[in-house]
């Protein structure tokens, strides 16, 4: 072990020499940037003893301007490579000796694909994190401890919110940094509830309510109600729990945080019988919408009424129907508890293993808090986590309609928020799965709702038990 | 000569087949440092996981419809092709592309589209009057089915050996046959079937390991559901690896796979005697 750890070590300084030396021959503009950029540098962490080893290398090459590589990593669409792209090609103009090489990718197999690199070493050096693994990469000590970056201010975060700031925390360390915000909502669309007669839902529906709504539209319209995956993941039904008074995880992460089965029963009663009556694709028939794509599906073609959705989806799919309108997501009946959370949209984290922290530290710092990249990115990631740069985006006039009323919804809907449930335990991708599967077998009728919450329970807390 | 080769086969096959092995005894999740801890992951497979056996069944089921179903459409193809046609090349050539394109995405997909809710085939039978509410990939009694029809399609590589086996079989004893007045159905059973024994042998081996390894099918058709009833075994370890961060146990998943594999040739094997006829061993 101890042979291994020390190999770890110098392989990573045995590269570092031979790009210095590679380098030294081609150097010369890489001085001369690096003299503009360098006063921003602050006194790095030569006395900070944690990170003897790494040091003197790392100081060295900011201190020199040497040029680096920063790998980088993310999911999302088109629209967010392009951006993300430009925002990195400007970063690269301002710092000559900061170059990127990025590897964009879809959501799907991103996890997949990050965890095969994590395991073999080459985990990019900022990763685009999402909340639902944040513990898993952050209890292997995968993720380097941000906070450091943070008090010796390489990274601004005086303009976020202290609470969605501490998402990123996990046993007591920075693992990420949070850059956008987002919450449950209920995106629809207008023209189908005028065409069934329905009044447009305001914050203060219920369940109820939801459901009348579905079920009009389904016969006055024959369109589906709502179409979306009720089980996709845990987040609806967390927002469930939480209006419920519980919570969907313990406090030690190691079972379900709520005691009766009736949460999980009056949850997936409701879906069915909105199958049942039509008013909601079934498992069978979603799993063709959703080969669709968000874009062409029936709530934007005006197929369907409605669809719980994140809050930017009305801002995304406003290329292709600029008329759907969200609403937060209905309230239990006769139930004041504040159900709904500010969701931490997505992190940056930098690898624990990175050569580059503290230009990546700085990196991110300017992503977050600068108006110039912001103004390229317009938000597409979610809200923005700094104040300043959402004050900003919207005095810039540059704002969709979607988007400015996403973020009025959001400083709206910070009256219903609870506090933010902490990061999703390891073992998450587990739970959904067997959620799904417990959900699924009332949708396909092969289980009572009782049975289902029962499976569920034990699957869930053996899982749970096994993992944290 | 075999430098190359032998470089491979130790650095890509070797070499993480023993690793595997040692993280199939730890709790290895990709990210951790792994800790020895016997054969609990073994232990865990048989005594504590119920998705285990669902996904066993579901491969056995799969392996048990799927070979004979190909490996008997295989021979009925490559008996037609045997004759002489014309164009007969493009016909050889057109039967095969499906074992070439067959385990593709790209074609997982369009399977997916035509048994697929509000598909091609749910919309043929409706216009018959079959009147469906789930569609066939949306039903746990017929989901399987759809897939194991996807593999039987892929029976090229299986034909063209059993059309090249029907060409080695000496035309003197199908002139025999035919001079002593034989039907079609006694040639076939008794001179083409036992002069086959040893191709079907070999396809059948090399079908019921292939049939265990499905996975792309699976992965992108259903994803392994409705309710995991088309969950293959390669992917639950697969999920188990690179989605539920389960390394180890995932290691240990795949070594029963390769003893159940094991067992199966090791069977087929000592019983070919009793079936498998060489032509030069006997007499």
């Amino acid at each position: 072990m101890k042979r291994h750890e020390k190999f770890k070590r110098i392989l990573p300084a045995a590269l570092a020499g031979v790009m210095v030396l590679s380098m030294a021959g081609c150097g010369s503009d890489g001085k001369t940037g690096d003299a503009a950029s360098g006063d921003a540098q602050p006194a790095a962490a030569g006395t900070d003893g944690t990170q003897a080893a790494d040091v003197p290398a790392d100081d060295q090459a900011s201190a020199d301007g040497e040029n680096v590589v920063i790998k980088m990593t993310w999911w999302g669409g088109q629209t967010r490579h392009d951006q993300t792209q430009a925002v990195c090609d400007l970063y690269t103009s301002l710092h000559p000796n900061v170059t990127f090489e990025l590897s964009p990718s879809g959501w799907d197999g991103y996890f997949d694909k990050l965890s095969t690199q994590t395991a073999s070493g080459s985990m990019p050096d900022i990763v685009q994190m999402d909340y639902l693994y944040l513990t898993t990469y952050a209890k292997n000590n995968s993720l380097a401890d941000l906070q450091e970056f943070i008090d010796n201010g390489t990274i601004d975060v005086s303009g976020i919110d202290e609470n969605l700031l501490q998402t990123g925390s996990v046993d007591g360390k920075m693992a990420a940094m949070v850059l956008s915000t987002s919450l449950l909502n209920v995106g629809y669309n207008p023209a189908v509830l005028q065409e069934a007669g329905v009044e447009e839902p305001t914050s203060d529906w219920t369940w109820n309510d939801f459901v009348a709504m579905c079920e009009t539209i389904q016969s006055k319209t024959d369109k589906y109600g709502v179409s979306m995956d009720s089980v996709a993941d845990t987040n609806i039904f967390n927002y469930w729990v939480r209006q419920q008074g519980g919570s969907l995880f313990s406090d030690d992460n190691k079972s379900l945080g709520y005691e009766d089965d009736k949460v999980f029963v009056d949850f997936v009663t409701m879906w069915n019988d909105l199958m049942g009556k039509e008013a909601m694709p079934d498992p069978d028939e979603y799993a063709q919408i959703a080969t669709l794509g968000q874009e062409a599906g029936p709530v934007v073609t005006g197929d369907a009424g409605a669809i719980i959705e994140w809050n930017n989806y009305a801002s995304k799919v406003s290329t292709v129907n600029d008329s759907i309108k969200m609403v937060t997501p209905p309230l239990a009946e006769g139930s004041d508890t504040k159900g709904l959370w500010m969701k931490p949209g997505m992190f940056f984290a930098i690898a624990e293993k990175s050569t580059v922290k503290q230009e990546a530290a700085e990196f991110i710092n300017w992503f977050i808090n600068s108006d110039e990249a912001n103004d390229i990115m317009m938000a597409e990631r979610g809200t923005p986590v700094s104040s300043a740069v959402r004050q900003h985006l919207i005095d810039s006039g540059n704002l969709g309609e979607q988007q400015i009323a996403m973020f009025e919804g959001v400083e709206a809907a910070a009256a219903l928020c609870g506090e933010t449930p902490a990061p999703d335990p390891a073992g998450i991708s587990e739970v959904n799965e067997a959620f799904k599967k417990a959900a699924n077998s009332v949708y396909y009728g092969q289980a009572s709702a009782e049975d289902a919450a029962a499976a569920f329970r034990e699957e869930a807390n053996a899982i749970l038990a096994r993992n944290n | 000569m075999l430098t190359p080769w032998l470089f491979g086969f130790v650095l890509m096959w070797l070499i993480p087949m023993i690793i595997s092995i040692y993280y199939s005894l730890t709790d290895f999740n990709l990210l951790n440092t792994p800790s020895f801890i016997g054969l609990d992951n073994y232990v865990r497979a048989f005594t504590g996981d119920a998705t285990f056996w669902q996904a066993l069944k579901v491969t056995f089921i799969y392996v048990f419809f799927l070979v004979p179903l190909r490996l008997a459409f295989a021979l009925f193809v490559a008996m037609l092709l045997n004759k002489d046609h014309r164009g007969l090349g493009l016909y050889r050539t057109l039967y095969y592309i499906p074992s070439i394109i067959g385990g593709s995405i790209a074609v997982s997909i369009v399977w997916k589209q035509i048994f697929g809710n509000q598909g091609v085939a749910m919309t043929l039978l409706g216009a018959f009057g079959i009147e469906q509410k789930t569609s066939f990939l949306g039903n746990t009694h017929t989901a399987l089915g759809v897939i194991i029809l996807m593999g039987v399609w892929q029976f090229g590589s299986s034909m063209l050996i059993f059309l090249s086996a029907l060409k080695q079989i000496p035309g003197s004893l199908y002139e025999s046959a035919m001079v002593d007045g034989a039907k079609p159905w006694k040639v076939f059973t008794k001179i083409t079937l036992p002069m086959l024994t040893p191709t079907i042998f070999f396809n059948l081996i090399l079908q019921i390991v292939n049939g265990f390894r499905v996975f792309t099918e699976s992965y992108v058709i259903t994803d392994g559901g409705p309710l995991d009833s088309t969950l293959s075994y390669v992917l639950y370890m697969y999920r188990r690896a690179f989605t539920y961060f389960d390394m180890g146990y995932s290691c240990a998943l795949a070594w029963i796979l390769v003893a159940i594999i094991g067992v199966f040739t090791v069977v087929l094997f000592k019983t070919q005697g009793s079936w498998v006829h060489y032509e030069a061993g006997r007499e």
